[in-house]
């Protein structure tokens, strides 16, 4: 299992990472979701050794494999792989590329021919192999790159938001072909991303960034703001773009609201009730990661989530455009 | 103006008749060079790459030295080369005084700073995810470097350009520890010193157009290489 322990990563003294424990156990789907800049990518760079923590150490099963004065080696590396959110690929042909890894762990001829061709194939790329990187999309090269990165055949794939530059039709193909290798080899997959229906879709296990540190909520409706100096646990309004929500704590300075999308009332009108925070405005998307399960987005001036049952969304009549209010207490709102 | 129509029909007469003396120096010259520059890449280059790629204490102490190099005057080389290699100095055992091994290890001095720094710069200009992209691939130090190298190809070229052209155009280092004997040690920057001098204006065209030459075809070579190069 590759594991981060006490990890706290700074860039020039900035810490962008605090992590007490991340792990990624073996055949594991994970999906780490969060908004730019939350360390997602600073955080599959430290999982993929290609960068050391400043302080902590990253370990695979129970041998240290990086810390501030462990040097990764590369047979520790040759394990996992990582795609970055915007991969580059090497001089010479797609199938050259494709091959870079295999010819490392000494894989040449008919043998790393054959593993080129089936990783091609399942990935749909197979007319591109005698290409070169000008010749590319940058959808393209981020199939390659995920392509070149299965090759090796990891028991970790890290994936730094692999559909940034793909249609929908091409995101459900790379994630098609991610499911069948890791059901064929049973490889542990992270992937960061900010599309959470593809987070749901697709992971078993979604752990949610922000500021550097692992979110003690699920991830959507997590927001960054200025808390208001007060006195002690009291009610405060904390403005998040147009609208102004209530928050019982007794923090100030910066920190992250979240508001747990099961704890949003969700109704066609404004409801007269306990809670302090009363949103109105239109459903922007439903979502149904699970049988029985749907997730309403709406723009109330933000956009909020809620999570309400499908016999739920059946009786209001829910589609995207509709009228809707979301409400929630502000003892509801979580501060971290 | 007569002079110049002179000098340069005798140069050409010099060259087209193959006159052994100018192209004995030619021949000396090349040598000197192709010696001093793969000795001055072979330590310059690996040092560039460590100084771009690696974060070590003192690098940027390392990388003001190596760019302070660059500026070193050649007769300042040459002078304290001369030191070392006469006979009273620490090397004068080696007996290299005055052999066309003194003024290799002069140029050597010159042309390692070049290729050291312009290294440094090149493998700075690579895109650094594909050294991330090669070690998340399971690339070791050298299987890194040499994909990084790949990316740098045309700027490591004109390094290795760059370093040659300090070597060939050297003359200070090259006439002090040299000392430009004829047969010996005399290469054509030299020799064009001495024949200027001299008078013998024919000699010292000829051996400067040699020169000339030589430096386009290295830099034809590098665009030629350059023009093959693609994506």
């Amino acid at each position: 299992m590759l594991e981060l322990a006490g990890v706290r990563h700074a860039y020039e003294g900035r810490v962008v990472l605090d992590l007490e424990r991340f792990a990624v156990p073996p055949g594991a789907l994970i999906a780490i979701v969060g908004h730019n800049g939350s360390g997602k990518s600073t955080l599959l760079r430290l999982l993929a050794l290609v960068e050391r923590p400043s302080t902590g150490e990253i370990r695979w099963g129970d041998a240290v494999v990086s810390s501030p004065r462990v040097r990764p080696r590369a047979a520790a590396r040759r394990r996992i792989t990582l795609v970055e959110q915007r991969p580059v690929l090497f001089r010479g042909t797609v199938r050259a590329n494709i091959g870079f890894g295999l010819k490392i762990r000494g894989r040449r001829g008919i043998e790393a021919e054959s593993i080129v061709a089936a990783v091609a194939e399942r990935l749909g790329i197979t007319g591109l192999l005698d290409r070169r990187r000008h010749e590319l999309s940058d959808g393209e090269v981020q199939r390659v790159a995920v392509a070149r990165a299965l090759a090796v055949a990891p028991d970790v794939l890290l994936l730094d938001e692999p559909v940034s530059s793909a249609d929908r039709a091409a995101a459900q193909a790379l994630y098609g072909a991610l499911a069948e290798e890791r059901r064929a080899r049973g490889l542990a997959i992270c992937l960061a991303s900010h599309q959470l229906e593809d987070a749901y879709r697709w992971a078993d296990d979604i752990r949610a960034l922000a500021e550097g540190r692992l979110s003690p909520v699920t991830p959507e409706n997590l927001f960054r703001v200025e808390l208001p100096p007060g006195q002690g646990e009291e009610t405060k309004h904390v403005r998040v773009g147009p609208i102004a929500i209530a928050v019982t704590t007794g923090r100030e300075g910066p920190a992250i609201l979240a508001v747990p999308p099961t704890d949003i009332f969700v109704s066609k009108e404004p409801l007269v009730s306990s809670a302090r925070n009363v949103f109105t405005g239109q459903v922007t998307r439903l979502g149904r990661p699970r049988p029985g399960v749907v997730h309403v987005a709406a723009d109330v001036g933000v956009e909020l989530i809620a999570v309400i049952t499908e016999e739920a969304a059946r009786d209001l009549a829910l589609a995207p455009g509709s009228p809707v209010t979301f409400a929630f207490k502000a003892s509801a709102v979580r501060v971290f | 103006m007569d002079f110049l129509g002179e000098g340069l029909r005798r140069a050409v007469h010099l060259i087209s008749s193959a006159d052994p003396e100018v192209y004995g120096i030619a021949l000396l010259t090349v040598k000197v060079a192709v010696v001093a520059t793969v000795i001055a890449c072979a330590l310059g280059m690996p040092l560039g790459f460590v100084l771009a790629s690696r974060r070590f204490w003192g690098r940027r102490a390392a990388l003001t030295v190596v760019n302070t190099a660059l500026a070193f005057p050649t007769v300042v080389v040459g002078l304290l080369l001369y030191a070392l290699l006469s006979r009273r100095g620490p090397l004068g055992g080696l007996g290299w005084l005055y052999t066309w091994q003194a003024i290799v290890i002069g140029d050597v001095l010159l042309a390692f700073p070049i290729a050291a720094a312009l290294s440094a710069a090149a493998v700075q200009g690579v895109d650094p995810r594909i050294r991330r992209t090669a070690e998340t691939l399971g690339a070791g130090t050298w299987r890194t470097a040499w994909a990084v190298a790949r990316e740098a190809r045309f700027a490591l070229a004109a390094v290795i350009t760059a370093a040659f052209g300090q070597v060939v155009a050297e003359v200070g280092a090259a006439m002090i520890v040299g000392g430009n004997i004829r047969g010996a040690t005399r290469t054509l920057t030299t020799a064009v010193a001495l024949y200027t001098a001299q008078g013998d204006f024919g000699l010292a065209l000829a051996l400067g157009l040699i020169l000339l030459v030589m430096a386009l075809v290295v830099n034809v070579a590098l665009q030629v290489l350059q023009g093959r190069g693609n994506a």
